[in-house]
């Protein structure tokens, strides 16, 4: 999509409160990392072992991936975008395209790491185009995070463990309920207070 | 992408293993290829060194 019909949907949805996504995060064709994906990545990095196995789902440019294999572990990203997923090649890091954690197979990481499209957005704001689908979590802003709390069970070692940023905008509190019913127990690992919103980092693990 | 990430991947629609078949390789990176799953012969391109192992039905959907 080009940036004159991105400048126009922009200027279409400029009547709600809060600034637009494109004025919140930038207007890429790939998210870039910023304070989310930064605090993301410096708390994996803690809990991460040199030989680990991890995940870095929706990779977009790699950054938490590459902190991680920085690190030490053995860290491949996936996206469900073409675009993002040259990018995470081209900064040298394994990576497959892909939907959430469905290519991967069982038992097979150490961490999985993912910081979902959290912005809750009414339908008139999306703009059907890769950098949207790496912001919008729809209208609840779950439209990711919630099947990937259904499905990224299958692919955790034995004591494997999943670390989400989420936004106080996403209510994390329904995102852990939600994890529970599908027999994942949660905790907060950090908390982070930004405009507009707290950023979070939930820790999952098996019941 | 490298050998080694067949330890990991698997057919997205039913979990089986996959077959590789290089078409083309650089050093120890593949760059082109097919993989396919050993259990219901779907295919899947790897294009450019990375593999694509979207469900058919999403592999050609526009974003959101």
């Amino acid at each position: 999509m080009s940036e004159e019909t991105r400048d126009r949907g922009d200027g279409d949805g400029g009547s709600g409160d809060r600034p637009s996504l494109a004025d919140q995060r930038g207007v890429e064709s790939v998210y870039q990392p910023a304070e989310d994906s930064d605090l993301l990545a410096r708390t994996a990095r803690e809990r991460v072992e040199a030989g680990d196995t991890v995940l870095d789902v929706g990779t977009g440019s790699g950054y938490v991936a590459a902190t991680l294999a920085d690190a030490g572990a053995q860290a491949v990203g996936v996206d469900v975008s073409p675009l993002a997923c040259r990018e995470t090649a081209d900064n040298g890091i394994p990576v497959v395209r892909g939907d959430l954690v469905e290519s991967f197979r069982a038992d097979a990481f150490d961490l999985v790491a993912f910081n979902p499209p959290y912005l809750p957005t009414p339908p008139e704001q999306e703009w059907d185009d890769w950098m949207e689908h790496a912001l919008s979590g729809g209208d609840d802003g779950r439209r990711l995070v919630d099947p990937f709390l259904e499905t990224v069970e299958r692919v955790l070692a034995p004591s494997g463990e999943v670390l989400m940023l989420v936004s106080s905008l996403t209510d994390p509190d329904a995102v852990r309920a939600f994890a529970s019913e599908h027999g994942l127990a949660s905790e907060q690992l950090a908390s982070e207070k930004h405009p507009y919103e707290a950023l979070v980092v939930l820790r999952f693990y098996r019941d | 992408m490298k050998e080694d990430l067949m330890e990991i991947i698997c057919c997205p629609l039913d979990k089986h293993d996959l077959d590789l078949e290089v078409t083309e390789r650089d050093d120890g990176e593949i760059l082109s290829g097919q993989l396919t799953c050993t259990e219901c012969s779907e295919t899947f391109p790897i294009e450019d060194g990375i593999p694509n192992l979207l469900p058919p039905d999403m592999r050609d959907e526009a974003p959101a």
